[in-house]
This record gives C-alpha cells, sequence and structure tokens, in this order.
C-alpha cells in the first residue's frame, strides 16, 4: 500500500456517509515480483538484472515521464528492441511542475514507472516516497559513469536513479560581440569583472552578463566551484552550509558587480531578456554544456556568433568546475514492473544506442559511452564554428567536482532562495544576507520534518 | 424599488411562498424536488464537500520522518494545530492579505466603475458605435487567462513593450511596469481588462429592463442626460453593482494566476505575493499539502466573513433568499 | 451582432434633433474603452505573424512574415497535438457545459418551485461552494478522483465540471421569474405528472436562463487550467490552456516556444469569440439581474 492508510479510510468513510459512492480499494498491485526480462539484449545495454532469472513472455507496458527532445526517440528505440516491453512516455511539464505532479501522482499510486528528476530534486523524491532503491538492478553500470556522475544519483550506499545528462559548467559568450568590442572571454572571476566593466565603458545598452534571482541551481554551482558545500551528510546528521564562507565570497562578488551596474539584474529568458538577447546586448551566460541549444531557441538568429570557453577560475590556473542541471531517470514507487523500468532506464542512458540519439538531439550524455561518442559529433547550431566544442566539454567533464550533495529538501531552499533573492534586489539589500534567510529556513524545515541537522 | 419590469414583476410573484399546494396533494410533490437535485447532490458532496472535508483533515496532519535516517521516508502524522500556529506565525501570510488588499483596492472599483460607465455609455441614447464597441469591451473575457496574463507582460517589460517605446521615442525613459508603485495598477489591470466586459454587459442588460417613459418624464422635466443617470439609472441598477461586486471580491480574493504568470518577469512578484500564490508554493513547490490545507481554510474563512459582511451592508439583495 | 439584448418596455426616444456635438463625447469614450479592450488581442495577432526570431527583434507592433510557418509548426507539434487540445476543450467545455446546464436547470427548478424539507439550508451550502478557492480542492479531489481508478481520464476533468454553485443559483433565479406557479397547478390538474411538470412545462420556459447557464459554464471550463493540470498527466488529453503551458514552461534546457503560445493563443481566442458573438443572442444575462430587483 502505498498512499498513507489514514488518507484512504477517511475518504471511504466520508464518501460513504456524504454521497454512498463505492469507491475502489486500491490494488496495491505486484510490486517488484522477479520478472526480469531479457529482451533488451539484443540492443547490448550493459544491464545486468540482479536476479537474472525469469524471462517475462507476456506483454507488459510501461509509463515513463519526462521532458526534453531526446524522449521519443529513446522509446522510439527501446520499444522497437523490446516488443513485450512496452513503454509510453509523456511530458508532464518542465523540471519543476513534473516533480511537483510526481509527489501528487506517487501519493495517490498514479505515478508512472520512470520518470525523469532533476538532480537537485532527486532527495526529494526519495524522502517524498516518490524514487525507489534500485541498487538490485543497476549497480551494474557503475562503471558506465564517471565516479562524479554517477555520485549524483546514490545516497548512503543507495542508488535511486540512472543519469541522463550532466551539465559541467562552461560559458558560453557572444564571440562576435567581444570581438567587435575589443574583449577577450574571462577566464577568472577577476577578469570577468574587468571585462564586464570594459562591455559597459564601450556600449551603455550591453551588459557582460545577467545576474538572475531566480537561478538556484546556477548560484549553487558557484558556490560550489568556490569550494561551498550547501548540503552534507555524515552518517544521520545533516550539516547545511548555504551561507558557508565560498557561497558568501560568491554572492559578494555578484553584489559587486550589480552595485556597479556592472550586469544587468533580470530573470532569464523572459521576453524581456530573449529581446536583448536576439540584439546582441546580453553578451555572455555562464551557465552549463546545455546552454548553446537554449540560447539558440531564444535566438536563432544568433547562430554562428556565440562560442564556449572553460568557466571563469577564482584562482588562475585552476580547473575547478561544478555541476547545473542534469537529470536522471528513477523508479517509482508506483512501478508495478520495477526491474523492467530500471532495464529500460538503463538502456537509454548507458547505451552506445542511446548515447547517439542524445547527441543527435543536443544534449551531452552523462554515460562515460556517450561522451567519447560526443568529441567525434558535429558543435552545435549555435556555434558551428567551434569545431573542438566536444573535444574540449570532454576535457571539462572530467574535472567536474565529484561528490555533490543535495539535500531532502532542495524545493524549499530554491523557493526561498528565489524569493530572498528578489527582496535583496527589490529592496536594495545584501545578497550575502539572502543567503542567510535561506539557510535558516531550510534547517528550520528540516528539523521540523524531523532530520538531525546543524547548521 | 418602485418600477418593475415584466421579470422583475414576476420574481415578486414567485418569489412568495408558492402557493398553498394542500388542495392538490402535497404528498405528491415530496419526492419531486429530491429527485431533481439528486445529481446536483451527489456532485456537490463528491466535488466539494468530501474535498473541504479532506482539506480541513489534511490542516491537521503534517509530513514528518517517523523512522529517523538521513533519507527516510516522510510519514502523514497528526499535528494538531501545528500548521495553523506556523501560517499565523508567517509575516508573509498577512503581507500577502496586505497586498491583496492593495490590488482589491484597484482592481474592484475600477472594475465595476468602468463597467457602469460603459454601461451608461451604451444605454445613452446618443452614443454611436453601440454594437462594436460592446463586442469589443466583452472579448477579453474570452481569453483565458494564463495567455492575458503573457500578453499584458510582452505590453509591460521594457524592451517589448509599444508604452515604453512610445515614451522612448518622445525623450523618456521606458515605463517600469512591473516595479513598485506602478505594480499593483500593472498587475490590477489585466483583472480589469478581462472583468470589464462580463460586467458591463450584466449592469446594461439590468439597465435596459428599466421601463423608458422614466426617463421620458425626467427628460420633459428638464434633467439632462448626465443627471438621469446619476440620479435614476444608477440607483435603480444597484442590486445588479452588488452582485458584480461581490463576484469581483471572491475573484479578487482569490487572484493568483496573473501574478504568477508575470512572477519571473519582476523582482517585485514573490512566490508569496498573494496568500494563494503562497498555498500554491506549499502545496506543489514544497510538497507541504497539510500546511497549505491549514492556509486555505484560514483563507475560505475570510473569504466567508468577507462576503458576509457585504452582504450584510447591503441587506442581502443580491442572493434573494426567501425564507 | 445587431440584436442581442432584449428591446426596452418601451421604444427609446429618438430625439434626432440633439443628436449633435453632446453626443460625440460618449461615443468617443466608449470608443477609448473598446480600443482598450482590442489592442492586447490585436497584439496577438500581430505577434503570431513574427518567426521565433522576429518575436524579439522587430518593432512591437509591426507584423511579421512567420504566420503560415508559426500555424505549420503548431500543427506539426508533438505530433499534431494542439489539434488534440482544441478537441479536448470543445470536448471538456461542451460536454461539462451541456450537463451542468440540465443538473443546474433540475436543482434550480427544485429549488425554486417546491418547498421542501431543507431547502434554504441545501441553496445556501450549494451557494457557498462559491466561496471555496478552487485550488484548495483541486488535490483533494484528485487524490479521490484517483482513488476510484478516475484521475487522468476524460473524466476527471468533466465531472466536477458539471457542479456550477453559479449556475443552480442562476436556474433557480430564472426559474422563479419564468415558471409562474399558476401554469404548473393548472399541468398538474390536468393530471401531469411531476416529470412531466418538468419536462413538458418548466423546461420550454426555462430555455433562455438554460443557454446562459451552457455559455457561461463553457466559457469558465475553456478557460480553466488548475483542475486539468492537476487531473491530467497525458498530453493528448489536455485542454487548450494546459497545453498552451507547457509550450512555455519548458524544463531546464529548453527555451519556452514564445511563438507556438502565442500563434495557439491566437488560434484558440478565435473560435471562442466567433462562438461568442453568434450566441450573445440568446446570451440573456438580464436574469441575473432581474433577479435581483425584488
Amino acid at each position: 500500500m502505498t498512499p498513507p492508510l489514514d488518507r484512504r479510510q477517511f475518504l471511504l468513510g466520508a464518501s460513504a456517509i456524504a454521497a454512498g459512492s463505492v469507491l475502489a480499494a486500491c490494488s496495491s498491485g505486484s510490486k517488484g515480483t522477479a520478472a526480469t526480462s531479457a529482451g533488451a539484449a539484443a540492443s547490448g545495454p550493459s544491464v545486468a538484472p540482479a536476479s537474472g532469472g525469469a524471462v517475462t513472455t507476456e506483454k507488459i507496458s510501461l509509463n515513463y515521464w519526462a521532458w526534453g527532445t531526446p524522449q521519443d526517440p529513446f522509446v522510439a528505440a527501446w520499444n522497437k528492441a523490446n516488443p513485450n516491453i512496452q513503454v509510453k512516455h509523456t511530458d508532464a511539464g518542465g523540471g519543476t511542475d513534473s516533480s511537483a505532479k510526481l509527489l501528487t501522482a506517487a501519493r495517490a499510486g498514479d505515478a508512472p514507472d520512470a520518470a525523469l528528476v532533476e538532480y537537485t530534486t532527486l532527495p526529494a523524491m526519495i524522502v517524498g516516497n516518490v524514487a525507489t532503491d534500485i541498487t538490485q538492478y543497476v549497480s551494474s553500470l557503475k562503471g558506465s559513469f564517471s565516479e562524479g556522475t554517477w555520485g549524483q544519483t546514490t545516497f548512503n550506499g543507495a542508488i535511486y536513479g540512472v543519469p541522463q545528462d550532466v551539465g559541467p559548467m562552461v560559458l558560453v559568450y557572444n564571440e562576435a560581440r567581444f570581438t567587435q568590442l575589443g574583449v577577450k572571454p574571462p577566464t577568472t572571476w577577476a577578469e570577468f569583472a574587468t571585462v564586464a566593466e570594459q562591455v559597459r565603458k564601450a556600449d551603455k545598452n550591453t551588459y557582460l552578463a545577467t545576474f538572475s534571482p531566480a537561478e538556484f541551481g546556477n548560484f549553487a554551482g558557484l558556490s560550489q566551484q568556490a569550494g561551498g558545500q550547501w548540503w552534507k551528510v555524515d552518517g544521520e546528521n545533516w550539516t547545511v552550509g548555504i551561507n558557508d564562507d565560498a557561497s558568501l565570497k560568491v554572492a559578494d562578488f555578484w553584489q559587486d558587480l550589480i552595485d556597479r551596474d556592472l550586469v544587468s539584474v533580470e530573470a532569464l529568458f523572459t521576453p524581456e531578456y530573449n529581446k536583448q538577447l536576439n540584439a546582441g546586448q546580453i553578451l555572455s551566460w555562464p551557465s552549463a554544456l546545455w546552454a548553446p541549444g537554449v540560447i539558440y531557441g531564444a535566438a536563432p538568429s544568433q547562430a554562428g556568433k556565440w562560442a564556449m570557453s572553460r568557466f571563469p577560475q577564482w584562482t588562475a590556473g585552476d580547473d575547478k568546475v561544478a555541476y547545473q542541471g542534469g537529470s536522471a531517470v528513477v523508479v517509482t514507487s508506483s512501478a508495478k514492473h520495477p526491474a523492467e523500468a530500471a532495464q529500460f532506464a538503463a538502456f537509454i542512458n548507458s547505451s552506445a544506442a542511446g548515447a547517439q540519439i542524445q547527441l543527435s538531439t543536443g544534449q551531452y550524455p552523462a554515460s562515460v559511452v556517450g561522451q567519447q561518442a560526443a568529441i567525434k559529433s558535429a558543435p552545435p547550431v549555435l556555434m558551428p564554428q567551434q569545431k573542438d566544442f566536444w573535444k574540449l566539454a570532454s576535457e571539462i567533464s572530467a574535472q567536474t567536482i565529484p561528490s555533490i550533495s543535495w539535500g531532502p529538501n532542495v524545493n524549499v531552499a530554491s523557493s526561498t532562495f528565489q524569493d530572498a533573492m528578489k527582496a535583496a534586489i527589490a529592496n536594495k539589500t545584501k545578497l550575502r544576507d539572502a543567503l542567510a534567510v535561506t539557510q535558516k529556513a531550510v534547517v528550520a524545515d528540516m528539523a521540523k520534518t524531523g532530520f538531525k541537522v546543524t547548521g | 424599488m418602485t418600477t418593475n419590469s415584466g421579470v422583475s414583476t414576476a420574481v415578486r410573484a414567485t418569489e412568495l411562498r408558492p402557493l398553498p399546494r394542500a388542495r392538490n396533494g402535497r404528498r405528491r410533490n415530496t419526492f419531486a424536488p429530491y429527485v431533481l437535485l439528486s445529481p446536483a447532490l451527489l456532485l456537490y458532496a463528491v466535488f466539494l464537500l468530501i474535498p473541504i472535508g479532506y482539506a480541513i483533515y489534511l490542516s491537521f496532519q503534517g509530513l514528518r520522518l517517523v523512522a529517523g535516517g538521513a533519507f527516510g521516508k516522510r510519514q502523514q502524522v497528526f499535528v494538531g494545530f501545528d500548521n495553523y500556529h506556523t501560517t499565523l506565525a508567517d509575516p508573509e501570510f498577512y503581507s500577502g492579505f496586505g497586498r491583496l488588499a492593495i490590488y482589491g483596492l484597484i482592481a474592484v472599483p475600477v472594475t465595476l466603475g468602468l463597467a457602469l460607465l460603459f454601461a451608461l455609455l451604451i444605454d445613452h441614447p446618443k452614443t454611436r458605435a453601440k454594437s462594436f464597441s460592446r463586442t469589443a469591451i466583452f472579448i477579453p473575457y474570452a481569453v483565458p487567462g494564463v495567455v492575458a496574463s503573457l500578453l499584458w507582460g510582452f505590453m509591460y517589460l521594457p524592451s517589448t513593450s509599444p508604452f515604453s517605446y512610445i515614451s522612448k521615442t518622445m525623450g523618456g525613459g521606458s515605463i517600469p511596469f512591473l516595479n513598485l508603485p506602478l505594480l499593483f495598477p500593472s498587475v490590477a489591470n489585466i483583472a480589469i481588462w478581462g472583468g470589464v466586459g462580463f460586467n458591463m454587459i450584466i449592469i446594461y442588460t439590468a439597465l435596459r429592463a428599466v421601463p423608458a417613459d422614466i426617463y421620458e418624464s425626467a427628460r420633459i422635466d428638464g434633467a439632462s442626460e448626465w443627471q438621469i443617470a446619476l440620479r435614476i439609472k444608477i440607483p435603480l441598477v444597484a442590486p445588479a453593482l452588488v452582485l458584480t461586486g461581490l463576484f469581483s471580491l471572491i475573484g479578487t480574493l482569490q487572484v493568483y494566476g496573473e501574478p504568477t504568470t508575470l512572477s519571473p518577469m519582476t523582482a517585485d512578484i514573490t512566490q508569496t505575493w498573494v496568500p494563494l500564490m503562497k498555498i500554491y508554493r506549499d502545496a506543489f513547490t514544497r510538497d507541504d499539502l497539510p500546511l497549505a490545507s491549514a492556509a486555505s481554510v484560514l483563507l475560505a474563512l475570510g473569504i466567508v466573513v468577507v462576503s458576509v459582511l457585504l452582504l450584510l451592508a447591503t441587506q442581502r439583495r443580491a442572493f434573494g433568499g426567501n425564507s | 451582432m445587431t440584436t442581442t439584448v432584449p428591446t426596452r418596455p418601451a421604444a427609446a426616444p429618438a430625439l434626432p434633433a440633439e443628436r449633435t456635438s453632446r453626443g460625440s463625447l460618449p461615443t468617443v469614450i466608449l470608443l477609448v474603452g473598446a480600443l482598450y479592450c482590442l489592442v492586447p488581442v490585436a497584439w496577438v495577432i500581430v505577434a503570431s505573424t513574427k518567426t521565433p526570431g522576429e518575436l524579439f527583434s522587430t518593432f512591437t507592433f509591426a507584423p511579421g512574415s512567420g504566420l503560415f510557418g508559426n500555424i505549420g509548426d503548431l500543427f506539426d507539434y508533438g505530433n499534431g497535438q494542439f489539434l488534440h487540445w482544441a478537441l479536448n476543450s470543445l470536448l471538456y467545455s461542451g460536454g461539462g457545459s451541456a450537463l451542468s446546464m440540465l443538473v443546474s436547470t433540475m436543482a434550480g427548478f427544485a429549488l425554486a418551485k417546491y418547498e421542501f424539507r431543507g431547502r434554504n439550508l441545501i441553496f445556501f451550502s450549494i451557494l457557498g461552494g462559491v466561496l471555496i478557492p478552487g485550488i484548495t480542492l483541486a488535490v483533494p479531489q484528485y487524490l479521490l478522483l484517483s482513488d476510484i481508478g478516475l484521475a487522468g481520464t476524460y473524466w476527471s476533468v468533466l465531472l466536477p465540471s458539471i457542479i456550477s454553485p453559479f449556475g443552480i443559483y442562476l436556474s433557480r433565479v430564472y426559474a422563479m421569474a419564468s415558471v409562474p406557479a399558476e401554469t404548473i397547478e393548472a399541468a398538474r390538474i390536468d393530471g401531469a405528472g411531476e416529470f412531466r411538470v418538468f419536462t413538458g412545462v418548466a423546461i420550454p420556459m426555462m430555455i433562455p436562463g438554460m443557454v446562459t447557464v451552457f455559455m457561461l459554464q463553457f466559457v469558465g471550463i475553456w478557460n480553466n487550467f488548475l483542475l486539468p493540470f492537476i487531473m491530467l498527466s497525458d498530453q493528448n488529453k489536455y485542454p487548450l490552456t494546459v497545453g498552451l503551458y507547457t509550450l512555455l514552461a519548458k524544463g531546464s534546457g529548453e527555451a519556452s516556444l514564445y511563438s507556438l503560445a502565442i500563434t495557439g493563443s491566437m488560434l484558440s481566442i478565435i473560435p471562442l469569440v466567433a462562438l461568442m458573438l453568434v450566441l450573445q443572442r440568446f446570451w440573456k444575462l438580464d436574469l441575473i439581474s432581474g433577479g435581483l430587483k425584488g
């Protein structure tokens, strides 16, 4: 029984009294019965289902919720290779909407068998009883991913998802305008500030970059690069460090740029931002490898003008890179066929065939095989002139900081962060104070829920 | 009220107790009303009563870690009035009501004022282009709120706003529609734009139900059209104004779509800008349904109190309860 | 669009002699109001002609060159999902409002024309339903429908749309105003049963009111976002509002499809406006105010 009993009893009782309607009892399903299929063997994912036993001959169907362009080709490829395990794909909205719906659906026992989840929300999905432990099905996949990537889906030794894509942080910038204004892509944050100033001097309508109060994941990556660790778990004890020294350093850096009007302050990809992007008035986006596709979507006319470079460093000569974004496929608590769902996740995310689909749709694969294949593929449409794009990408990817830990209430953190940052900007108070507000709210929420937490 | 249209006469007649039915077999009618009401009552129970009851029940629950562990599963447990304490101790909840009040003080009177003005103008004997205007003013009602907010967002943002464009070409700066202090009128404007037409039609049809000979005699007495509007027409449509006012007020208290859509476009709209946005955030972004339920119960109580006060103030005319 | 409103009981005074300069001010004010309402609609139409690039690079009210490209892209999106969404909206709005009209008429007639135990309690309880915010009920409704196995189906959007406290209120007002008690009594004396009284006497007299309830519910369901957003997870069952929203709310790593959403909005507004223009003649909102004259 997945949903809490007391709710069902309440509803049953209430409806019997009030409406006399009969509610069907919930069938908790034949969850986790041995059936594992060898049907996918032909397409050759390196997955070895734990029990390796019975082969299903009956036809089953799986539901899969995910957003993004590679999903339909993924499903088509799997369905072709596995006539007995047919997957149905549903786009339940982007990361935030989708995870909200997953939590509600899982509570009702209606969640799909497999679902795409952002790394940031994965812990919330675990404590919210959406994602289930799939160690027994996918432990053999460990070698298919880099340590840092695999670490994003492993919690306390249990595996809760198969990584699909990752976003090592890079700087994408408007190369044409850079040349025109006579500036070079910054390699350190100090240079970043200098370039920002030069850009403002050269063209008063133009900014080097935008600080968006809504970009929680971006700020987390920046903090991590600076040495911050927002959540840490040691046994049963959590430590929260959203306003640790590294994060405050990042906040103060951007504070200075904002105070001197060297960066614009607004949300990304609003009509306003898109307009400036198209006009060549926003010159860079310090974000992640998936950025070219997003920029191209908002400003197709900019194709050929942009380029990608390594992320600015705090100390010249360093090569520290954090992740921003990226997602993994989880198997949910409502799944009737968890083994097959895990197998599907393994196929799309770790096979060579899956990697080819990802690359053809512009996604940077999480798997080693995919990242190796990427080197040979064409650069993104936004920057066709940058022939070494994927080579550089794989070098950067190899340097990403391993062991990233998100906490069980990232949703509380991100919503508090966004509002506190907005308030800081609207009221002209300090960004570092917004971090303190977030820290306090996160610790209080964890304590209320019953976690052992310090911070 | 001194005048009657055909419709209101009929209402007057039937609003009284139905004719004594004893002579024609009261017994026969015993089941009929219940049978007629049964589908409505069943649906009402299933989709309103039970969910309300469940929301109240949920408001006393909380999602807590029962077994412990760094990644333990949360369970639903009884927490008493915890969620109510949390809600009532949260300054954002009150700030939300404060902002709602400012928004409502703009949206409700302006919607009703414009609706009344347009209705009077269409009813004005010398106005031209009536049916064109009536249709034009009514069209925004057909535009879904999500779309309305998006298109007004385009109208407001400095780079895409035609108003800011005009202002800039005339030498001024862009107009900060989405920043304080213009923010409240800007958000209210979306609701006004969508709601004026509907309310105008209600008021206008009420005006049309007034027999013309009343105006005729006033005109003969030398009253101007303006005087007729002020002294005769407005008092006559007062009940319609009460009804539209009540529904505008309820709509105001439940506002959330417009600011939610505009929220990414400005730093001045947080995710807890009005109470319903906070409820939505708690329920969906934060997965804290019990806390959202407690706030909902409080909000619903607030709406009931405000509505009752309004009805008392207007002598319960609008609902014509005949008990 | 000429005879939309009930005619005045007596002919309006013509007074053509005075139709001079004093009449132009009201006309001007009225036209300004009409302009205010139409400008954003005009913008939607203009913006839908722009390619995604033009949308953010040309002047707001300058027409673009991408109308047919946008429409083509929109109908190609997700294997033709837009058409699904449009048909679903018609199904939810048409089916939901027809059923709502029927249920409301029955309830409204019963509340207006019968005296029975609990009548006022029932009436005011139903009316109280207007006061509860939809968001509050959406999740409990989802959990409930999920328990009876209906979450995610067409029924999960249709069924909750049927119950309309406002519709019942309107029907009651209209029944009170338009069905004389004498007529009912006469039918009963002629030997009609209660079923015949309702179908043969009440319904024909209440048709204008029923049309109003139908139209109000139709627009209400058409514009409803939250209920289908929460209930449905299969995008082929989405109505237009939710579908258009998903075009805007893309996940990280994907840009919002503003052009498609705007083109979709344009296409979804136009049929609704056309429908309203056609049906306005039946749309007798005066029954609302009629009930207020007491």
